[in-house]
């Protein structure tokens, strides 16, 4: 019986050996070199994985040692939290992160700054509101021109339509910074189409096995809806999967957000209309730059924004991508 | 029979603190950051929403039933709770609101499932869908955001430089021991979980109990739902996602039979520091996520594996 303990306890304690054993090499020889950590959403959504590399070349590139962590699930934002004490413990010299929550970032936030360590935000927002009211600080803001990039979708659609159609929405998880910047951008431009009718707006929370039966719901009560613009790409993707199982593939004007790789492929193959990319990978880098100067006592920008452009299939083939930049 | 019975049950403690301790130890010879005071009371807070979580779902489970509703439970609890906060209602009394919401869903779950004869599986399969979905509607999907610093004290407050989160999650772990152990409640929980038949023709009033358990365990959730608002400084809709699946670990982790009638209080606190020491550590020293989930799991099933090996040797 003790036996059976043993060997059991043991085999746990082994298994946890074997995953960091690899790890404690490189820790040690890395002792003098500052530590940068880089807390995501998600690591298991495309555009994040972008930003992944993005960070590692730069940081391979300037000597700096990067952490990359996030939490199981991307709208988990205690978890997030939990990451980032974590990290505070572990005295990494900066912390880049992308918040999973706008305002419940914040103590987060506030607890990096009592143990001094500058942080770094991307990709969303974080409240200012909520922020100054805590009265915690971030170095800098990185991400992309959001309510820009909704305004370019809008245009193209309004366009594509010829200023007359119905169109459906697809949206993110409400009170994310980001999608509601998208959604902006694109009701002030189709606000001033009047020929333009906005006939369903419901979330799929990002998601593409949502996007697929949100989208689905759609096309039954309004089969006659022309165009479709989803706040990410995952949704859009999910929306024509669902069009062609309704034999109606390329029938829709689709325009989703980040150009992904599937939606590149999807562009290119025409069931997909176009997307507006945004460059993950520029933002990991311009975080670890940014770290790195921070950390040698050189001012950075307080926003940072990242350009975003509109892929359709004129472009597709000779725009790189993100991966690749 | 009676004292190999209690060798078994003190022997699976032993297993499951030993995991733990040894876990401890390698993670200390792994990293200089993870024993420090402000690490452990840092691992020990993070761990108190699950773990007081899991004092509810320890009970449903020895009842041999299962609650998976306590995520959403959490959820809805929250967005009550915040609501009422911000409609400027007395703190104790939003507090109680959050609670009895809680514990009001999870009567509901004891009332479907004695009452109403569904599996535990399928009625608190329901109420997690119905309480996910009447927190979306209750707040048309967005956070409610920004307390007063009295509420948020729950979660920032330190008492001899202990995090209160931890304090609450101290006096959980000893009411709940004290209600398996030393109350009517408590032996019927067993009595049920044994075998209903039996509690039944002994004349247990085994439908009120039942229905009682559950409800604690949507009490302790709201109790979670309170700690985790005060500490976003937010109640989100979306909060307490795969909660169930953390707690119920934990108490199998802990030692806990899914078949009923077995299980301690204590084990339950173990199991839910073993799955908060292993993601902090895992953190600490910079391993990929996937990984940590990889272990996690591992863990999970090593626990089970344990359990029926010493099962085995007990038969």
């Amino acid at each position: 019986m003790k036996g059976t303990h043993q060997t059991l306890t043991f085999l746990t304690v082994a298994l946890l050996l074997l995953s960091t054993g690899c790890q404690r090499g490189k820790d040690a020889a890395a002792r003098d070199v500052p530590t940068i950590a880089l807390v995501m959403k998600t690591l298991n959504n495309p555009f994040y994985i972008d930003m992944e590399q993005g960070a590692r070349a730069a940081a391979g590139k300037l000597g700096v040692r990067l952490l990359v962590q996030a939490p199981d699930r991307e709208v988990d934002v205690e978890k997030q939290m939990q990451v980032i004490e974590n990290l505070i413990q572990r005295r990494v010299a900066a912390i880049c992160i992308t918040p999973s929550g706008s305002k419940e970032i914040v103590p987060a936030i506030i607890k990096a700054n009592r143990a001094g360590i500058p942080v770094l935000i991307l990709d969303t927002r974080v409240d200012s509101i909520a922020l100054a009211e805590a009265g915690g600080r971030v170095a800098t803001f990185i991400g992309s021109d959001n309510f820009q990039g909704g305004r370019i979708a809008g245009e193209f659609i309004v366009k594509q339509l010829a200023g007359q159609g119905k169109v459906a929405i697809l949206e993110g998880i409400p009170g994310h910074e980001t999608g509601d910047a998208r959604l902006g951008g694109f009701h002030q431009v189709v606000s001033q189409a009047p020929g333009i009718e906005i006939v369903a707006s419901q979330t799929a929370n990002w998601e593409r096995g949502q996007g697929y039966n949100v989208f689905q719901n759609i096309m039954q009560s309004h089969p006659e809806v022309q165009a479709l613009f989803a706040c990410n790409d995952l949704m859009a993707l999910g929306a024509i999967e669902a069009l062609a199982a309704a034999g109606r593939s390329g029938d829709l004007l689709v325009v989703g957000f980040d150009a992904i790789d599937d939606a590149r492929e999807a562009i290119a193959a025409g069931a997909m209309a176009g997307s507006v990319a945004q460059n993950p990978a520029e933002m990991g880098k311009l975080a670890v730059e940014f770290a790195h100067g921070l950390l040698r006592g050189e001012t950075i920008p307080e926003y940072f924004p990242v350009p975003v452009e509109l892929i359709t299939l004129q472009n597709v083939a000779a725009s790189p991508t993100a991966a690749n930049n | 029979m009676r004292l190999k019975a209690f060798t078994w049950e003190y022997g699976r403690q032993f297993g499951t603190l030993a995991g733990l301790v040894g876990l401890t130890l390698v993670l200390w010879a792994l990293t200089p950051h993870f024993m420090t005071v402000s690490n452990l009371m840092n691992v020990v807070q993070q761990t108190s929403i699950n773990a007081i979580i899991a004092v509810g779902m320890t009970l449903v489970i020895i009842t041999a039933g299962i609650d998976l509703s306590v995520g959403s439970i959490v959820a809805f609890s929250g967005v009550v709770l915040a609501s009422a906060l911000q409609a400027d209602i007395p703190l104790p009394l939003a507090l109680a609101i959050g609670l009895a919401v809680g514990a009001f869903s999870g009567w509901m779950n004891g009332l479907l499932i004695t009452y109403g004869r569904l599996p535990p599986f399928i009625s608190t399969l329901g109420m997690m869908s119905v309480a996910r979905g009447s927190a979306l509607l209750y707040t048309g999907g967005r956070p409610i955001s920004g307390f007063s610093a009295d509420f948020r004290y729950l979660a920032t407050g330190e008492i001899l430089n202990i995090p209160l989160p931890v304090i609450i999650m101290v006096i959980v772990y000893l009411l709940g021991h004290i209600v398996l152990t030393r109350t009517k409640l408590g032996r019927y929980v067993y009595a049920i979980g044994g075998n209903e038949q039996a509690a039944v023709l002994s004349g247990v009033n085994v439908k009120f109990h039942k229905a009682a358990v559950y409800a604690l365990s949507g009490l302790l959730s709201g109790l979670a739902a309170i700690i985790l608002t005060a500490r976003l400084n937010s109640a989100q809709p979306i909060a307490g996602i795969m909660y169930e699946l953390d707690a119920i670990a934990a108490t199998v982790i802990g030692g806990t039979s899914l078949m009923g009638g077995s299980g301690r209080i204590i084990g339950t606190l173990i199991g839910a520091l073993i799955m908060g020491v292993l993601r902090n550590g895992l953190n600490l020293l910079g391993i990929s996520s996937f990984i940590q989930q990889t272990v996690i799991g591992s863990v999970i099933i090593l626990a089970v594996l344990m359990d029926m090996a010493l099962k085995k040797q007990r038969t």
